[in-house]
């Protein structure tokens, strides 16, 4: 049922949309980078341009992806918005669910086979999509990542929670409903999550209403915790400008607590959607 | 349970919000049979079939499926199901389509499902995105693919829909050929005369109960008319009102009103006393579209003197 989950998805014209429109941004990344790696870093050197003079291929690398991760995030959150809020309720509005579920297999199963597919895709073209931004710039600017492990972990969570929300809503209101809901969602934890790292650049200067606010947010949507838990761990750790860009809330370190509630969250609505799934008469 | 009953529904109910689509509704079907629901529009034959697979909830009762309840997937293992509309991905072919059953089934049946496509003049389209195929060719094909293999129970919801008459000669054929084979086939049609044709036993129901059951002949009643096949028409038609009875000619004979049907032999004997050659004299039984609607009607009259 899963592997019939990807093969559907992989005939549609979005997914195929999606795959070109990576590698169309991936050439555009490569041609921009190779532009910009004619600049002469003089570290050590700082008698004609202090400023340049503390530079490093490092601090190209990492403006490079802090440049390249936003617009990457939109494509997939958009990608796994649209494909994860169309997937079960075209199964459903096809009339293929009663199929589906006259076969010796489990509501469970169908339920999590059919919905999974659309994060699988997302991951692998999210992985791509990250890889090659990671070794386009590595090629450039030669720099080591954080941790890949962390970004790897990290886009599981950050997909997982935007997926599972979809699936969710997808489920209790109309698939348009509940692509918009999910982008609003999207879009006010990512504005809030930059707000947050900029608080916490200026502990005890934010008004409490913005800081309640803000870990609402947070709170009621988590996925932007693991869009920054990639990022943090894609850049590279000796930049000398990384800690001035954590006042822009693009650098700074994600903890740990933060990425299991958004774990968390995801599987209480996922589990939500599968009892809503279980209980539903086709 | 009772290990000679396929399907067991006892005391089912289930409403959908306020609608009360089923009422404490009871059905045993055995091994081998071509059962039929019957029943007007909204009766609640869809809902039984969607609850026998798990598809819909019941309220209360119980459901087996060769012993075992339908809430465990293991009770649909060798069943089959063609609902009344499905929609399949029109980039889709029957062979990829078949694919995607047999990674579910845990089966390999491309030989089976040739020989299928092969009596339901299908084996041409095999190849052919579902996209690129008329109504009735999808349905050839769903039909084909659902049917494949060895089947215990074949559940069809309006299976003749979209085909043309050979096409329906040809689902009639299968559905005989699947229980000749052991399969139980449970049709859901509002295609009297199919039903009449590949059928030996139905069920009615009327707003969510069973209101009649049993194998067809019992069901049908002796109408109380006779039929004198004859070429003679006209002068069979004169001699019958002659002899005071009320007739009328039809195509290929006269049909005769009798007062009751135990009368038969008098009106045998005064057929023979007219000296006119026919070929065949018989007592004429309703068909099932008579029978439906005899017991719909009862069944109306009965909730009206209720209510």
């Amino acid at each position: 049922m899963f592997l019939n989950g990807i093969e559907q998805l992989l005939r549609r014209k979005i997914v195929l949309t999606a795959v070109i429109a990576t590698f169309v941004f991936l050439g555009f990344y490569w041609w921009g980078v190779s532009a910009a790696s004619s600049i002469e870093f003089s570290q050590g050197n700082d008698m004609a341009d202090p400023v340049m003079g503390m530079l490093g291929p490092a601090d190209a690398a990492l403006a490079a992806i802090i440049t390249a991760g936003p617009l990457a995030a939109t494509l997939l959150t958009a990608l796994i918005i649209v494909i994860g809020s169309t997937m079960l309720p075209e199964e459903i509005g096809q009339g293929r669910m009663p199929f589906w579920l006259s076969l010796p297999q489990s509501r469970l199963r169908v339920y999590f086979s059919t919905s999974l597919a659309p994060l699988v895709v997302s991951f692998t073209l999210s992985v791509i999509l990250f890889a090659g931004i990671f070794l386009i710039t590595r090629i450039y600017f030669p720099f080591s990542p954080r941790s890949i492990p962390v970004v790897l972990i990290s886009m599981l969570i950050w997909l997982g929670a935007v997926w599972a929300s979809v699936t969710f809503l997808s489920l209790i209101v109309k698939k348009v409903a509940s692509m918009l809901i999910t982008f609003f969602l999207a879009a006010v934890a990512s504005m809030f999550g930059g707000i947050n790292e900029m608080m916490q650049m200026f502990p005890g200067e934010a008004p409490d209403a913005l800081v309640t606010v803000t870990r609402v947010i947070m709170f009621i949507f988590p996925a932007d915790r693991g869009y920054r838990g990639v990022i943090y761990g894609l850049i590279p750790g000796d930049a000398v400008i990384t800690e001035n860009l954590a006042f822009f809330g693009v650098t700074a370190n994600v903890p740990p607590a933060h990425l299991i509630y958004a774990v968390c969250w995801s599987l209480v609505l996922l589990g939500l959607g599968y009892w809503k799934f279980r209980n539903m008469d086709f | 349970m009772n290990k000679e009953v396929l399907v067991q529904i006892s005391n089912l109910s289930k409403s959908y919000r306020k609608v009360q689509a089923l009422r404490e509704f009871s059905l045993e079907v055995k091994p081998g049979m071509i059962f039929s629901l019957l029943g007007p529009n909204g009766a609640g034959k869809t809902t039984v079939m969607k609850i026998l697979l798990g598809i819909v909830k019941s309220d209360s009762g119980t459901v087996h499926i060769s012993s075992l309840p339908v809430s465990s997937p293991l009770s649909r293992r060798g069943v089959r199901y063609l609902p009344e509309y499905v929609t399949f991905p029109s980039w889709a072919t029957p062979k990829v389509l078949l694919r995607q059953l047999e990674r579910i089934r845990h089966e390999s049946s491309m030989q089976d499902f040739i020989l299928r496509c092969t009596e339901l003049d299908c084996i041409d389209l095999i190849n052919r995105p579902m996209g690129k195929m008329s109504r009735g060719q999808r349905q050839r094909v769903a039909l084909s693919l659902v049917t494949t293999g060895q089947p215990d129970l074949v559940l069809l919801d309006e299976p003749s829909t979209g085909l043309d008459p050979g096409g329906r000669v040809l689902i009639r054929n299968l559905i005989k050929n699947l229980a000749s084979n052991g399969s139980t086939i449970l049709i859901n049609s509002h295609l009297l005369g199919e039903v009449e044709r590949v059928c030996d036993t139905a069920a009615f129901i009327n707003k969510g109960r069973l209101i009649a059951e049993g194998a067809l002949d019992s069901l049908s009643r002796q109408t109380g008319l006779a039929f004198v096949e004859t070429e003679h028409t006209a002068e069979m038609h004169i001699a019958l009102e002659d002899a005071g009875y009320s007739c009328r000619i039809e195509d290929k004979g006269v049909l005769v009103q009798l007062t009751d049907p135990s009368a038969f032999r008098e009106f045998t004997e005064a057929v023979l006393t007219t000296e006119i050659f026919f070929s065949a004299l018989k007592l004429k039984r309703e068909n099932l579209e008579d029978v439906f609607l005899r017991i719909m009607e009862h069944s109306n009259l009965e909730d009206d003197i209720v209510s």
